[in-house]
């Protein structure tokens, strides 16, 4: 009787299925009979239980002192409703814990400190929060300092399901007899209600690139994630955002600031908030709210859709971008209430640039990239003076300045230099030659150079976007064929239009910026000559154009032709909508009817036409061309 | 100009609640944003922003995708050049899955880079080319299929060429115009002139545009008038120190 290996019972026949049967049976024999076998069996059923308690129990020992103490009184400080402390504890105590015990582990297991909560006189519902509140913080852990698995994903998913679901449809309390959902008592610092939909939304986006990477999954993945289709689906986390926006009345609040601005006596922004909704006069819900108009942009942007993202923001971006009076004399947070946090000013005008870049809308993008790069520099040297706490958190944000950095010099490669209204500030441009001074020269240069450098900057600084849906996991024939897909067959089938989405959109910039690339050395030409007639223009033209190709001699009168159109879209890239519109002085006898200054449009999406440009010339078709 | 473009007065009330609210986002409102394309179509009207909002829910949901509509959305955005229209559209078309569920194979991966190419022409101020390709042989089934049922197509993209046109030029000679504007007889070349109110010089051979912002030469002079009490606080600094 060959002893069978025990990892192949997959093939395993009969015969050898009695024989291992007949083992096991020797083996409780040596014991005693096999009906103890049995009995241990059933025995050990009923000992899993509170085996697990045992483990738990075990677990729970082996957590440290301090971080025991640090969950009872983080958790009475959240039922004591005790802001000052929750932030503290939020922002300074968890952190340092988390460097010192748990740098490359998780946090202890929400099932193991639920024991630790029962001393603090909470009732069952109030545990529950704080350990779903608990969980955040968990989950937030592994995914920034490990690798979540898909179990991790899918629970983390259901946890911030709860967690909404708990602060939007909460029943009221006893008294209140109306089935309406009413706001929750609970007050949590700022900072952490950003990190709640930043998070939400990162796990989102992190989870939708895993998903598309059909190839790498194990056969167990593939079934969980054919059954849980809902899970991270695009429509439940814009429900999230909608709802959150909606329950909260932001939009209605700020244009309600907006009224009360201009009356006599205008009422306290506390009590404007009141007289809207129950909701909006909670601190909660209006920052939750304001945070995920922000986080809806940002959604849209991964998503792809660059004006409703703009649109999204209609009210809530002309005061947080200002280009208006609204909000401007006094200090904007005490005015509103609402949070000015150095991280979501950063984010905001990240996207909402990037926005505007992806619609051409060069001086508009620069404008706001060069107002959050102040804020950020502003911010450095205020570093040295005070320290901030979070490193982490400083990081992130210094990331992004410097992709910020990236996005503005693209943009002042790609506007070309010229007029007042475009002026490009001295300072920040100082700063980004610094840092990309190799690529900025090669993109003002134009050629096919310049496209290079502009696909380097793009693909470090473009958002990480994603499919907003999944590869067909429940449906087991389109995913089989997606898998043995050889690549020999997907590249002559597929189009020459890239499909995976960041290339996708990298390609329209490109083909954007390449347009362009002719423009400076046509432009350089046209600013030396008051007249010129284009047979002159095109002989210069055609000498670079000589030097590239072979041809020995370019028709005239296709040259010709190729520089009149040239000019048409050097004219073309000259005008630019914008949101901010120079206005034209008026004098009259000498004095200042009017003063001339700039005008903002209201919302984002809204602007004028402006030129850009510092050159204006027009062909005259009697064969030259007029420039000044 | 902008606002019009946000806000077509076009629309009706019933798809502006639709863009502008959370509707859009509900599958079965796809029919209605649907048919205002097929409206948008026959009479000459655009609007983008419905447009995208059918290419969203296209996005959202695989299943509602129907390759005509995409053509049909992505062809008006040609004449909307040089806004960027036709990009934010291609933005919104994700990879699909290879699915069974459409009954004639996908025309899209096909006439996707033709109308790529097209776009790029007519952003690059290529008028006499873009022509050529668009009455070439290879895109008879795109005139034939969607073009011809798009009304005043190709008088849009006149409208692209012309605004182009009036920018740069302030006289243009009317053979040049013709090879822009693709038209068959100078009477007809004639007529479109007349028609936007442009006059020919005596001998007909070259046309007057007339002055705008555009073609106007002037040299920008910028006068910054700074008055004193802006300056109070640097002074004051100044003067501390």
């Amino acid at each position: 009787m060959s002893r069978p290996t025990l990892w192949s019972t997959a093939d395993m026949d009969d015969d050898l299925a009695d024989a291992v049967d007949a083992e096991l049976s020797m083996y409780a024999q040596q014991g005693q009979n096999p009906a103890i076998y049995d009995q241990l069996g059933a025995q050990i059923e009923q000992l899993e239980p509170l085996l697990a308690i045992q483990q738990h129990m075990a677990a729970l020992a082996a957590v440290p002192d301090v971080v025991k103490s640090f969950i009872v009184s983080f958790h009475q400080a959240i039922l004591n409703r005790d802001l000052p402390s929750v932030t503290i504890f939020y922002t300074t105590t968890f952190p340092k814990l988390t460097d010192r015990f748990y740098s490359r582990a998780e946090w202890p297991e929400p099932e193991i400190i639920a024991p630790l909560l029962s001393s603090n006189n909470a009732t069952e519902d109030q545990v529950h929060i704080f350990l779903v509140l608990y969980r955040d913080l968990y989950y937030r852990h592994v995914y920034s300092r490990l690798q979540p698995n898909i179990d991790d994903r899918f629970h983390s998913y259901e946890n911030s399901c709860e967690l909404f679901n708990y602060l939007l449809n909460s029943p009221s309390s006893a008294n209140d007899e109306s089935d309406e959902p009413a706001p929750v008592d609970l007050v949590l610092p700022e900072q952490w209600l950003w990190d709640i939909i930043d998070e939400f939304i990162y796990q989102f986006q992190v989870f939708c690139s895993w998903r598309s990477k059909v190839k790498s999954k194990t056969d167990d993945e593939l079934m969980m994630l054919a059954d849980g289709t809902g899970v991270w689906s695009s429509y439940s986390v814009l429900n999230v955002l909608y709802s959150l926006i909606q329950k909260s009345k932001i939009n209605e609040y700020i244009v309600a600031l907006k009224e009360e601005q201009g009356k006599e006596n205008s009422r306290p922004a506390e009590e404007v908030a009141q007289s809207i909704s129950p909701y909006t006069a909670l601190p909660l819900y209006r920052t939750l709210g304001y945070f995920s108009v922000l986080g809806l942009l940002r959604v849209h942007v991964l998503l792809g859709d660059f004006t409703l993202g703009l649109k999204v923001m209609d009210q809530v971006g002309e005061f947080l971008l200002g280009g208006s009076s609204f909000g401007a004399k006094t200090n904007k947070s005490s005015f509103t209430a609402l949070p000015t946090l150095p991280a979501t000013h950063i984010s905001t005008h990240y996207y909402v640039g990037f926005c505007y870049m992806m619609l051409r809308r060069y001086p508009d993008a620069i404008r706001t990239f060069v107002t959050v790069l102040n804020f950020f520099q502003r911010m450095q040297r205020m570093r040295n003076y005070s320290g901030y706490e979070r490193k982490d958190q400083y990081d992130q944000i210094a990331k992004t300045a410097d992709r910020t950095l990236a996005l503005y010099a693209m943009c002042h490669s790609l506007v070309l230099p010229g007029s007042p209204f475009t002026r490009l500030d001295d300072n920040i441009t100082n700063t980004a030659k610094e840092r990309y001074g190799d690529q900025m020269g090669r993109m003002s240069r134009g050629g096919s150079d310049a496209l290079v450098a502009f696909e380097e900057l793009f693909l470090y600084a473009c958002p990480k976007f994603i499919n907003a849906n999944s590869p067909p996991y429940d449906d087991p024939e389109a995913i089989a064929l997606l898998l043995n897909a050889d690549p020999a067959d997907v590249a002559e089938g597929s189009s020459p239009i890239p499909t995976d989405p960041t290339h996708r959109h990298l390609r329209l910039f490109l083909a954007s910026a390449g347009a362009q690339s002719p423009l400076p050395t046509l432009r350089s030409f046209l600013h030396l000559y008051t007249s010129l007639t284009t047979e002159k223009l095109s002989s210069f033209l055609d000498l670079v154009k000589v030097n590239e190709s072979d041809k020995e001699a370019v028709e005239d009168a296709e040259a010709e032709e190729e520089a009149i159109q040239e000019m048409m879209v050097l004219k073309q890239s000259s005008k630019s909508l914008s949101r901010i519109v120079p206005v034209q002085g008026k004098v009259d006898k000498g004095n200042d009817a009017s003063s001339a200054g700039v005008r903002a449009q209201g919302s984002l999406l809204a602007g004028e036409m402006i030129s850009t440009s510092d050159l204006n010339f027009a062909i005259d078709d009697v064969r030259s061309i007029k420039s000044e | 100009m902008a606002a019009s473009w946000i806000t077509p007065p076009t629309r009706t009330e019933l798809i502006e609640n639709l863009v502008s609210g959370v509707d859009r986002y509900n599958p079965s409102n796809v029919g209605i944003l649907e048919d205002y394309l097929y409206h948008q179509i026959r009479s000459q009207e655009y609007d983008c922003l419905a447009n995208l909002a059918i290419l969203k829910l296209y996005q959202f949901n695989p299943d509602l995708y129907n390759p005509d509509v995409v053509i049909n959305i992505l062809i008006k955005a040609l004449g909307a050049s040089p806004l960027p229209d036709f990009n934010l559209c291609i933005s919104l078309l994700d990879e699909r899955p290879p699915n069974a569920s459409l009954d004639e194979p996908d025309p899209l991966p096909v006439l996707l880079p033709v109308l790529h190419g097209l776009h790029h022409l007519l952003y690059r101020c290529r008028f006499p080319a873009f022509w050529r390709a668009y009455r070439s042989d290879q895109l008879e089934s795109l005139r034939d299929n969607y073009t011809v049922e798009c009304a005043g197509f190709e008088d849009s993209i006149r409208e692209v060429v012309i605004r182009a046109v009036k920018s740069t030029f302030t006289r243009i000679g009317t053979d040049r115009l013709g090879l822009y504007l693709d038209s068959d007889s100078p009477e007809e070349l004639k007529s479109y002139i007349d028609k936007l109110g442009w006059t020919l010089n005596s001998e007909g051979t070259v046309v007057n545009i007339p002055a705008n912002l555009d073609n106007q030469i002037e040299a920008v002079v910028v006068q910054e008038s700074i008055k004193l009490p802006q300056l109070t606080k640097v002074i004051a600094q100044a003067a501390r120190s």
